[in-house]
């Protein structure tokens, strides 16, 4: 059976009070049901399960139980990255809703990442939205900048600002008025195959301390044993690249504007600066001069990854806590010596925190998902069904629920899930949860701009494709990518 | 005894000529009347988003605002795309990917056509099986050829890799100067059973009596069909050659399924950039633009096929 091997690396991993607080706005630094000045796994361990909450009751004095109503709602759902069981929670949430709610009429309607926000954006265009919407933390800010959402915050649906991460707070906050209320916050992690360590010549049981340690040991790997050394992604379109990347972007001390700092003003860009060429020239470095990663990068996703790195084909990525659950539900899929070799792998998966850079900085993707009422001129019908929305965005941002439908992937968007007694038996249920959630107080949000989709999901894969390609030169792409944000921050194009 | 002169009996010609077209618009009312809500519909569904495109091509939808807050800026996006070295790329791609779809496609297409045209043990097996990448869903191709390709673990590469032939999985569509053949092949496989399928239902159409003619005649194998088959295929060819260019302009799914237009714009064609400034970068303007641009190529291709068809109508008619 697996170890969790966390080491030296999740010690020097508890709390960084100053990246804590650089996730606090101000108007969040109110008394948060969790104390985050003590994050760390030992304390999330001490908090789990001394809470318990009753849902149904909660959220009856936001809408009656017994209320009549119906609701349209689209939400970013499962998709054949996620493991099964987060599938079975899915399912679970819709089926207590409506047993809840027995009155309320639910068209509900479930859509991948990359799919959502393009047919989100085209329903607006034909005021034929839903009336709610449960949306990637990156889009909130483009549709509240363009007014198309209601104000609404913890408050309106019974919880308490304080009562979530001060970080995600930001990315529902649009000139000052709060557009949404998130649903699951994530820190991803870095993860290892500690038997391909050991044939490459590489101690297993220690993650790559820097980011130029990954470089070094993808090449070592890749000389040595003639696999694939780092999961590098770089896809455009694809939320998973930016997931990646931009990691490593911080880590160097680069950025795409000042969205590392502890007040990000996000007036200057900074993708060409020397610290973001060097993160980029790491990339350049693994893909076209050691060719140590997979060829396919450039049109893959981390779905892609997860069978190569079961298959033992693959070293090293980072990824969700999920993954140790999607590699079970691949292993149990395999068939003859594949399930053998698949379980080898399994065995030898270890988690560990994401390098940093070369000043010992420290970054992941705050990411994770919010849920937003729409103005009721942009959706079909011209109506929103206001308390059937709050109801069920009250059952989803419920300690109970916010906890259960990021059970293995995410995290609970209501800090007061990780009192729950389902956290408890999470963290004993899910492997390396201490390492994922050992990131959070590293987590950065993306720029809470409108267009921040178009930047991470289109310039910055398109530089590292200009890169990696051979295309552009690093510089050039650099160069490129931070002129094509420019244009667009100006509003040239 | 009237004087009837030149001028005069020209008026009344197309006097009654009108009266005439007015008299027969007035006799197929009903056929009117029958078309009349297929027309209202077409309005609807073709006639008015064409107009909107062309409106929205002169305004500029930065991301922060809503449509209707559109910024007007003439002539801008017009420009910005015409002087944009990307336009210029994704327009060379467009053009590979279209006439090397149509033209392979077509030969392809031509010569199995004429090969099951013979009679032969199996060849109705044959037939339904060279079928089967044009009737399979064009989502499922694309995934299964992405598979095919895939540079780590596709399924080319771990034959030649497993006979020697190759010490690493070539690579197909992660390389900027393979992806758009790599992607055009895939596209032809699908193609080719419709050409053929139109070709065999155009060799039906040669009298048999022709061919055997020539053959008493001493005709060889290749003039039969220089100077009686192929002559007969004109004008089906000539569909077949628009109905295919005009796919291969609109093709989206396989480019887009595949690589999504990557590596670095290397296999976008102007449909699948259309749709990435639109619903990825929201930039509806510049997309309505290019649109507009395509539109126009499109509307010329199909002045042809008309052309064509109406052609075609003329020759049956006469003969």
């Amino acid at each position: 059976m697996t170890r969790i091997t966390l080491g030296g690396a999740v010690l020097r991993g508890t709390v960084s009070a100053a990246l804590v607080v650089s996730l606090m706005s101000a108007s969040a630094l109110g008394a948060p049901p969790v104390d985050l000045s003590k994050w760390s796994p030992e304390y999330v361990r001490s908090i789990a399960g001394t809470q318990d909450f009753d849902t149904a009751a909660d959220c009856g004095k936001v809408t009656p139980l017994d209320y009549k109503g119906r609701l349209t709602f689209w939400y970013q759902g499962v998709f054949e990255g996620d493991p099964d069981l987060l599938r079975q929670y899915y399912k679970e949430f819709f089926e207590t809703f409506r047993k809840t709610y027995p009155n309320i009429q639910l068209e509900e309607q479930a859509l991948t990442y990359n799919d959502l926000l393009d047919k989100f954006r085209t329903a607006l265009l034909g005021n034929a939205a839903p009336m709610a919407v449960r949306l990637q933390i990156l889009g909130g800010t483009e549709f509240a900048a363009k007014g198309y959402l209601q104000p609404l915050k913890p408050e309106d649906v019974g919880y308490s600002t304080e009562d979530f991460w001060p970080g995600a707070m930001k990315a529902v906050t649009w000139d000052g008025v709060t557009y949404g209320i998130p649903t699951n916050n994530e820190t991803m992690a870095f993860i290892w195959n500690a038997d391909i360590f050991k044939r490459a010549g590489l101690d297993p049981d220690k993650a790559p301390a820097t980011w130029d340690d990954v470089v070094k040991y993808s090449k070592q790997i890749h000389d040595k044993l003639g696999i694939s050394g780092y999961g590098l992604v770089a896809r455009k379109n694809a939320g998973n690249t930016p997931y990646r990347f931009m990691p490593q972007l911080w880590a160097y001390g680069g950025g795409v504007f000042d969205e590392a700092t502890a007040n990000p003003t996000y007036k200057e860009v900074e993708l060409n600066s020397p610290q973001s060429k060097a993160a980029l020239q790491a990339s350049y470095d693994m893909y076209v001069r050691d060719k140590s990663v997979p060829v396919s990068a450039l049109t893959n996703q981390q779905a892609d990854n997860q069978p190569l790195f079961l298959a033992g084909q693959l070293g090293m990525m980072v990824s969700h806590p999920s993954d140790y659950n999607v590699m079970l539900d691949l292993q149990k899929k395999a068939t003859g010596t594949d399930k053998d070799k698949a379980q080898t792998v399994i065995d030898n998966m270890r988690y560990g925190l994401i390098p940093t850079g070369p000043d010992g900085k420290r970054a992941v993707v705050f990411g994770g998902s919010n849920i937003h009422i729409l103005k009721p001129e942009y959706v079909e019908g011209g109506k929103v069904d206001e308390p059937a929305a709050k109801a069920i965005i009250c059952m989803w941002t419920s300690p109970e629920w916010s906890l259960k439908m990021a059970y293995a992937g995410s995290n609970p968007g209501n800090l007061n899930g990780f009192k729950t007694k389902w956290m408890k038996e999470r963290l004993d249920s899910i492997k390396f949860l201490d390492v994922t959630t050992s990131m959070l107080p590293y987590g950065i949000p993306f720029p809470a701009l409108p267009q921040s989709p178009e930047i991470m999901n289109i310039i910055v894969p398109d530089m590292l494709q200009n890169a990696l390609t051979g295309a552009m030169t690093v510089d050039q792409a650099a160069d490129d990518a931070a002129e094509k944000v420019k244009s667009l921050v100006e509003g040239k194009l | 005894m009237t004087i009837v002169t030149g001028k005069a009996e020209a008026r009344r010609r197309l006097q009654s000529g009108r009266s005439g077209v007015l008299w027969k618009m007035w006799e197929h009312r009903a056929d009117y009347a029958y078309v009349l809500p297929a027309i209202a519909v077409m309005l609807i569904v073709i006639a008015y988003p064409i107009y909107y495109t062309i409106e929205l091509s002169f305004f500029k939808t930065p991301p922060g605002l809503q449509l209707r807050d559109k910024i007007y800026v003439g002539f801008d996006n017009y420009t910005n795309i015409l002087t944009s070295p990307v336009f210029w790329k994704v327009t060379w791609n467009t053009m590979i990917w279209t006439l090397a779809s149509t033209f392979i496609s077509f030969v392809l297409g031509f010569g199995s056509a004429l090969a099951l045209h013979r009679d032969f043990i199996g060849r109705g097996v044959l037939r339904a099986i060279l079928i089967i990448p044009w009737v399979i869903s064009a989502v499922a191709a694309s995934y299964i050829w992405k598979w095919i390709y895939h540079s780590d673990f596709g399924v080319i590469g771990a034959v030649l890799v497993g006979l020697g032939l190759a010490d690493r999985p070539p690579n197909f569509i992660d390389n900027v100067s393979t992806v758009l053949p790599s992607l055009i092949v895939v596209n032809i496989w699908r193609e080719f059973p419709f050409a053929m399928i139109m070709m065999m239902a155009g060799l039906q159409t040669v009298p048999e009596q022709l061919l055997s003619a020539a053959k008493v005649d001493g005709a060889s194998a290749w003039q039969r069909f220089w100077h009686v088959t192929f002559p007969h295929l004109s004008s089906v060819s000539t569909v077949t050659i628009l109905l295919l260019a005009v796919a291969n302009f609109n093709s989206f799914i396989i480019p887009w399924i595949m690589t999504g237009g990557g590596p670095s714009n290397a296999s976008h064609i102007w449909i699948t950039h259309i749709y990435e400034l639109a619903f990825g970068r929201q930039l509806w303007g510049v997309a309505s633009a290019y649109s507009v641009l395509l539109f126009l190529i499109l509307m010329t291709l199909g002045y042809f096929y008309v052309r064509a068809l109406s052609g075609n109508e003329r020759k049956e008619g006469s003969a």
